[in-house]
């Protein structure tokens, strides 16, 4: 049982804190850890990259070996990259580079020392920060209430597939589709021989946790030729599993039901914005007053929310 | 009957429902506002109590209820009444997954259509639906009838032991292990005695009354098949 949300704004505003009030709401389905994917202003030239490293002791280290690799693939940190680090061991960073010659080349490089520092999202505009605790502690510790942008996801993590691992939390990165995101409520259960075969077309993945996939899955879909809702309609006759999911890139969320109409997804559009969660008493905290909420409750449904245009394509 | 109004807002569910029980003890008729779709709200009401919910409520609104009069102004999410043993619930507007799951007794009446797999593992009493019935209803329903005035989703009736199912519109699919039957009009008559007091009854209705086919009920390897769909 883990707990899923979205949030689209008109225009550019405080996604960030809609995001932690959605996920506030919904911390009693999973405390173990909790993650967001903001999408803010993008940039025009340039990556915005979040990562997470593993020995808070090693992080001079695992910046002059990531530095190294960037140089190699004709990047380079574009500003000073900023820090959070506590008690625990691992470290969280952002990081603003130039553009690399070959965005998959570079992150296939810079994954040889995952190891020891991961990236965790590479957009123009995509931000994932993602730890392990409530939301309210995640949001503090990142400010993720004062995270300006047009939309994003949250997810509030009860681990069932693996370990609660700082990096085993959600939201996931499309590796290597730069600012795509995924946020998954359910288990999949055939995401071991997905694994293998997107590994052999040379996908890579760093965590043990099953929603890693889908990801990119739909991104690899789509990568060879199905447009978004294809891909999406696709993905419940193919993974096999109970999911309700939500992938974001930099037009807009879509999201995918199982066939068994096992998980929730609540949904309210009000003046061209929209939020969406597991439970409605989370989009109540965005939309206080009785609104019109529309329940995602029946199986196999697909839908996409564009930034800009948010009529629903189902 | 005096009525007493308590404000829900984000006050910790506990304290609104001891405000409730306290209120209902007292023989008060109750008005709950501001209720934001919270959870557990009106969980464990005492007979003879009488709440009514303004706006929209959360899951187990009503649930293990001994027999109350509870009604939802608008929506109500997951499993409304969940384990009833006795009572009267009404939801205004639409009633999501799991309504009446494992019942006992009592009614449920939706007066919009109901989320997936309504009166899951009901084990007794009437869910009355006047629009339609979602994905899977029924599914696995020990006893007691579901009514849906208004059609019923996919896979409609899934796997029943010896509930029933009453769809009176459209069903879209059935599910497995589905017997459909001609009711006897002494049937009928006593699913209208179910809907009059609510008001429902409408002579001209076609009715289908969906039972247990009976082959889910022992494992037989030669129905093999059957249990493979499930």
């Amino acid at each position: 049982m883990c707990g899923i949300a979205g949030r689209i704004l008109n225009s550019a505003g405080r996604v960030g804190n809609d995001l932690v009030e959605l996920m506030d709401a919904q911390e009693h389905r999973g405390a173990d850890s909790t993650g967001f994917a903001v999408y803010g202003i993008p940039r025009d030239t340039g990556y915005v990259l979040r990562g997470m490293g593993f020995d808070k002791s090693r992080l001079g280290k695992d910046m002059d070996e990531f530095q190294e690799i960037l140089k190699a693939h004709g990047s380079d940190f574009s500003e000073d990259p900023s820090f959070v680090v506590d008690d625990h061991a691992h470290y969280s960073a952002r990081i603003i580079i130039n553009e690399p010659k070959d965005i998959a080349r570079w992150i296939h490089d810079a994954d040889q020392i995952c190891g020891n520092f991961e990236v965790q999202s590479c957009g123009r505009s995509l931000e994932i920060i993602k730890d392990i605790g409530g939301s309210t502690a995640v949001a503090d510790k990142h400010g993720v209430r004062d995270m300006i942008g047009t939309h994003g996801l949250g997810h509030a993590r009860l681990a069932t597939e693996s370990s609660v691992l700082p990096n085993a939390s959600h939201p996931f990165w499309a590796r290597p589709f730069p600012d795509v995101a995924i946020v998954h409520n359910g288990q999949i259960t055939d995401y071991y021989t997905w694994r293998d075969r997107l590994r052999r077309k040379g996908y890579r993945f760093l965590t043990e946790n099953d929603s890693e996939l889908i990801a990119v899955w739909v991104s690899d879909q789509i990568a060879s030729g199905l447009s978004p809702i294809a891909a999406l309609k696709k993905s419940i006759t193919s993974i096999d599993g109970v999911f309700t999911f939500m992938i974001a890139d930099q037009d807009g969320i879509g999201f995918a039901k199982d066939r068994f109409a096992m998980k929730p997804l609540v949904v309210i559009e009000e003046n061209g914005e929209m939020a969406a969660a597991t439970e409605e008493q989370a989009v109540r905290r965005i939309y206080a007053g009785e609104s019109d909420v529309i329940n995602h409750d029946g199986p196999s449904l697909t839908g996409i929310w564009g930034v800009g245009n948010r009529s629903l394509a189902a | 009957m005096s009525e007493v109004v308590i404000e829900a807002g984000k006050r910790h569910i506990k304290e609104i429902n001891e405000d409730i029980q306290a209120a209902c003890a007292a023989g008060h008729k109750v008005i709950v506002r501001n209720t934001l779709s919270r959870h557990n709200l009106g969980v464990g009401l005492p007979a003879n109590a009488n709440v009514h919910f303004e706006g929209s409520v959360g899951y187990y609104c009503g649930g293990l209820n001994v027999g109350a009069t509870v009604t939802v102004e608008r929506n109500a999410g997951w499993a409304v009444g969940e384990g009833m043993r006795n009572g009267h619930i009404t939801v205004g507007g639409y009633a999501g997954m799991s309504v009446g799951a494992a019942m006992i007794s009592g009614t449920i009446h939706v007066k919009g259509d109901s989320g997936p797999r309504c009166g899951v593992a009901m084990k007794g009493g009437n869910i009355v639906v006047e629009g339609r019935i979602g994905y899977q209803s029924g599914f696995m329903a020990h006893s007691g009838k579901i009514i849906a005035i208004g059609g019923a989703g996919h896979s409609c009736a899934d796997a029943l032991w010896q509930g029933e199912v009453w769809v009176a519109g459209p069903v879209d699919s059935l599910g497995v292990d589905v017997k459909v039957v001609e009711p006897t009009a002494e049937e009928v008559a006593e699913v209208d005695a179910i809907l009059e007091p609510l008001g429902l009854v409408d002579s001209s209705r076609n009715w289908r009354k969906m039972i247990s086919g009976q082959r889910l009920w022992y494992f037989e390897s030669r129905d093999a098949s059957a249990w493979l769909m499930i």
